[in-house]
């Protein structure tokens, strides 16, 4: 790569300042096409051998300091779960190899550097050897306050060749509601202790006032303080690493083939979407509720309930460019959802090293392949920075299962069945603080959310409770492990029966956990990602949707110590009955089921609370299910005999104490269900006249309307669209919501 | 170069291929005769001959049908041009109200009819559920996939888009 001859006054060394070479890195992209200018691949051509061999060493560097890290962590969110990811960059902040691990924020480190290059860090605060930098800022680049980036400069003699960034997912941030996604915030002010780009640490040491700040604003500084320790001794061990590697190689090599990775990530991209999909426009659409009108602590400008909804128009370009479209969204709003284009660069990258990037060169080359609208003013891109974004995978991560979706119509299309996914869903999470189970204050997020069930594959049934998007080394961590960090004793921790969508192949279920509460005067729980009023999900190709509208079961003084004594029953779970809970059934004192996230008054010993998560889509009509499978389903808790019957027309006999099909009686079934179909159907152009009455005369309910009102502000295209389906007039709008 | 027995991709299709070979073709590299494979047996399946351009969905295709390209269900039943939403032609049973959605999501599973309903679209010919859509009432149907043959053919595939046989 050539250096332009415009070079920064600011320049103090014989090599060009990292501006410079950012600003040229940019240039060179945009007028040439290739990363760095490359139009060919000189070092892979002229030694394939050498030239993976490099790449091998630099992947293995980082999955190794990642392990690494994780054995100096304190925190069980990193150490059982593995909530953290080391990679290394370019001097641009390029992403050049990343271990494994929550890797929606290797791009996301990417944008924390490029940022710092962009605001003149070079001459203030200066980027030295040793130096330290942080971040935690999601307008800066990250996903949310919890995903805090440590990044550190990689030198050779006085040339800055590199950076190697690496994450860790905090338990506990010191926000308005104890925990990592502090559920509670409403706008910056409220979402805990900020970092934002800052340099924290000097000569490979941490900074005391750094860490005093942590240690005084946090309800549990350890996590974050010895996460801190671990990531500044993974960016270490890859430094080093990196730089005895550099004395091996020579420095023209390892600059050379670092970007011939990147542009051979970029070409491997658009070679898998030509290879892999079919071009063409594809759509669909999500929706998520949040709940808190009237809850308690939600201050007055967040007073109200929400239904958000997420269309994506990806359009797949001769050239095999993704271009994400997401027009037609919502408007941020005072809650904690909002996202930033870094996070949305975040899970489109991570979702990418999943579904087409998985194998040969993963690094930003993919994400230069891809482009995305970000409608200014609504969540995905807010355009002010004083938003909330505590919580933002509760949008983020239904938006890029979608994303998942509409690759996979193209996978189907092209015959690469194996690859269809119906895709990822959210997983609620669970935070808390007070007083420990050891008398001293503290605060948790119990990361065993991070395994979900996955939606289905076009050929098999989804993951059971062993997927989330954004790991894909999901691990729910040993509930032992768990219990040692927070006052709350498991009851149970069991598959949630019926939790995954329906269809020939079933979405992976997801599970539910009940606890008693246990020597504490004080547990305050804070929930959040977890949908109210409508499936953050979807089915494809006739599957139906898991049902992700979670509730909580929370009982006071729930006797569970008497019914011990006593011999009775105990709940161990939410049950199969959808009518009523074991919570209710088997606990003493009244039930209290709140809907959206939980925010109460605080639990103490004798309580008992209970969480669940969610499951993934279905995948196909579920008349095409294997009878024998939902037998299996029935037999192992995965499905009730109700959904066996109701839902799939499979009916069995458990009369001998084995879960057989009843053949004759299941034909009969699924001829009445098919029998159904047909008499309770209608064309759906006389289904859409019947409806379009209802929609003219607004009868909606008042969040409904509120969002078909915000979308067709914000996008005449979806303004249109709407009114051309309803056969609208040209000034159709939906009213302004009552009320300031 | 990795390739298939048409045999194994039918097993893939009908998700029997044994796990430790599906395993192994997730891994490997994909193998460039995939689609004519996929296609032919497909082809093989249906009882019209109007040429498979391509699936959209589990028993929906786009064909070269007699009147252009069209959206066709496995059991024939036609949907008219591909440019269309082929969803219009369907017909649809709408879950909106407590008693239909809770045959599908009982109780506590249930999304509220005011926010989301459930619409079913159901193969007019052979009562096939081939999609749906969870939606807030009055969102309006998705036209899920756009396909550009034109290019997917000639520039992608690199062959002339398939031809009825002359009758």
């Amino acid at each position: 790569m050539t250096v332009t001859d415009t070079a920064s006054p600011h320049t103090t060394s014989a090599h060009p300042s990292l501006l410079d070479q950012l600003l040229e890195s940019e240039r060179v992209m945009r007028e040439t096409g290739h990363y760095a200018g490359l139009d060919r691949l000189s070092l892979r051509e002229a030694d394939p051998l050498a030239y993976e061999g490099l790449h091998t060493k630099l992947r293995s560097m980082v999955v190794s300091a990642r392990e690494l890290a994780r054995r100096i962590s304190a925190s069980p969110g990193v150490r059982e779960v593995g909530e953290s990811v080391v990679a290394l960059y370019t001097p641009e902040g390029d992403a050049i190899a990343l271990s494994t691990g929550i890797m929606v924020h290797v791009h996301t480190a990417s944008r924390f550097i490029k940022w710092m290059i962009q605001n003149g860090y070079e001459e203030d605060p200066k980027i030295r050897p040793g130096d330290i930098f942080a971040n935690n800022d999601a307008f800066i680049g990250t996903v949310q306050a919890p995903d805090v980036i440590d990044v550190m400069p990689i030198h050779h003699g006085d040339e800055l060749i590199g950076w190697v960034a690496a994450v860790a997912h905090e338990l506990e941030v010191g926000g308005i509601t104890p925990g990592g996604d502090v559920a509670l915030a409403q706008e910056r002010y409220t979402e805990g202790l900020f970092v934002c780009a800052e340099k924290v640490g000097e000569n490979d040491e941490l900074r005391r006032d750094y860490l005093i700040r942590l240690e005084r604003n946090l309800r549990m500084p350890i996590y974050w303080v010895l996460d801190e320790k671990a990531k500044v001794a993974a960016c270490l061990e890859v430094r080093e690493a990196v730089k005895a590697l550099i004395d091996d190689i020579g420095l023209d090599y390892y600059k050379q083939a670092t970007r011939e990775f990147i542009e051979e990530g970029r070409r491997s991209q658009l070679a898998r979407v030509q290879q892999l999909t079919v071009p063409g426009t594809y759509r669909g659409h999500t929706f998520f509720g949040h709940v808190t009108e009237g809850k308690q602590g939600v201050l007055p400008l967040g007073n109200r309930n929400w239904l958000y909804a997420i269309p994506l128009e990806m359009d797949i370009t001769p050239e095999g460019r993704l271009a994400l479209d997401f027009d037609g969204t919502n408007s941020w709003g005072y809650h904690s959802m909002n996202c930033t284009p870094a996070g949305m660069d975040g899970g489109l990258f991570v979702t990418l090293t999943q579904h087409m990037n998985f194998d040969g060169k993963v690094n930003d080359g993919a994400w230069m392949a891809t482009d995305m609208n970000l409608p200014e003013g609504t969540w995905t891109n807010p355009g002010r920075e004083d938003v909330a974004t505590a919580t933002s995978w509760a949008l983020l991560l239904p938006a890029f299962g979608l994303f998942q979706r509409l690759l996979s119509r193209g996978f189907l299309g092209r015959g690469f069945q194996e690859e269809v996914f119906v895709g990822q869903v959210n997983s609620p999470m669970i935070e808390m603080g007070g007083e420990s189970q050891y008398g001293d204050r503290f605060g948790i997020a119990l990361f065993e959310c991070a395994a979900a069930g996955s939606g289905a594959l076009a050929i098999k049934d989804g993951i059971d409770t062993g997927y989330v998007g954004w790991n894909p080394e999901s691990d729910m961590g040993n509930m032992e492990v768990w219990e040692q960090d927070m006052p709350m004793l498991y009851l149970g921790r069991s598959i949630s029966a019926d939790s995954g969508g329906s269809g020939q192949y079933r979405g992976g279920t997801g599970f539910e956990s009940v606890w008693t509460v246990a020597n504490t005067p004080q547990l305050i729980i804070a929930t959040s990602e977890h949908s109210s009023r409508v499936f953050d999900n979807a089915g494809m190709c006739g599957g139906y949707p898991a049902p992700t509208v979670q509730l909580h079961h929370a009982v006071h003084d729930a006797g569970i110590s008497e019914r011990g004594r006593r011999g009775e029953p105990l709940p161990h779970r939410i049950g199969n009955d959808p009518h009523e809970s074991d919570i209710h059934r088997y606990t003493d004192g009244e039930t209290h089921v709140i809907e959206g996230p939980y925010l109460a008054e605080p639990l103490r010993s004798g309580d008992v609370f209970s969480h669940s998560y969610n499951g993934g889509g279905g995948y196909g009509d579920v008349l095409d299910r294997d009878p024998g499978s939902v037998a299996r389903d029935l037999a192992n808790g995965y499905v009730t005999r109700d959904s066996a019957r109701n839902v799939y027309g499979v009916v069995v006999d458990q009369t001998t104490g084995d879960t057989v099909v009843d053949a004759e009686a299941t034909q009969a079934r699924r001829d009445e269900i098919r029998e159904e179909r047909r008499t309770k159907s209608m064309p759906v152009s006389e289904w859409i006249a019947s409806s379009r009455s209802r929609i003219a005369e607004q009868e909606l309910a008042p969040e409904v309307r509120e969002m078909y009102r915000d979308s067709m502000a914000l996008s005449e295209r979806f303004a249109g669209e709407f009114r051309e389906f309803w056969s609208l007039p040209a000034d159709f709008v939906f009213a302004e919501r009552e009320g300031r | 170069m990795t390739s298939y027995q048409k045999s194994e991709i039918a097993e893939l299709i009908d998700g029997k291929l044994p796990w430790h070979k599906t395993k192994a073709m997730m891994s490997a590299h994909k193998d460039d005769t995939r689609f004519d494979t996929y296609i032919a047996v497909f082809q093989d399946r249906v009882a019209w001959d109007d040429p498979i351009l391509l699936p959209i969905g589990e028993n929906l295709f786009i064909v070269q049908g007699a009147d252009g390209r069209v959206v066709k269900c496995s059991c024939g039943q036609e949907y008219g041009s591909y440019k269309q939403n082929w969803k219009l032609k369907a017909h649809i049973r709408v879950r909106d109200d407590a008693q239909s959605l809770g045959e599908i999501y009982p109780g506590r599973h249930m999304c509220d009819p005011e926010w989301m309903e459930i619409r079913e679209f159901i193969c007019p010919g052979c009562a096939r559920l081939l999609e749906v859509e969870a939606a807030p009432p009055g969102f309006p149907i998705v036209f899920d996939f756009e396909p550009d043959l034109e290019t997917f053919y000639r520039d992608w595939l690199g062959k002339p888009m398939p031809e009825r046989a002359e009758v």
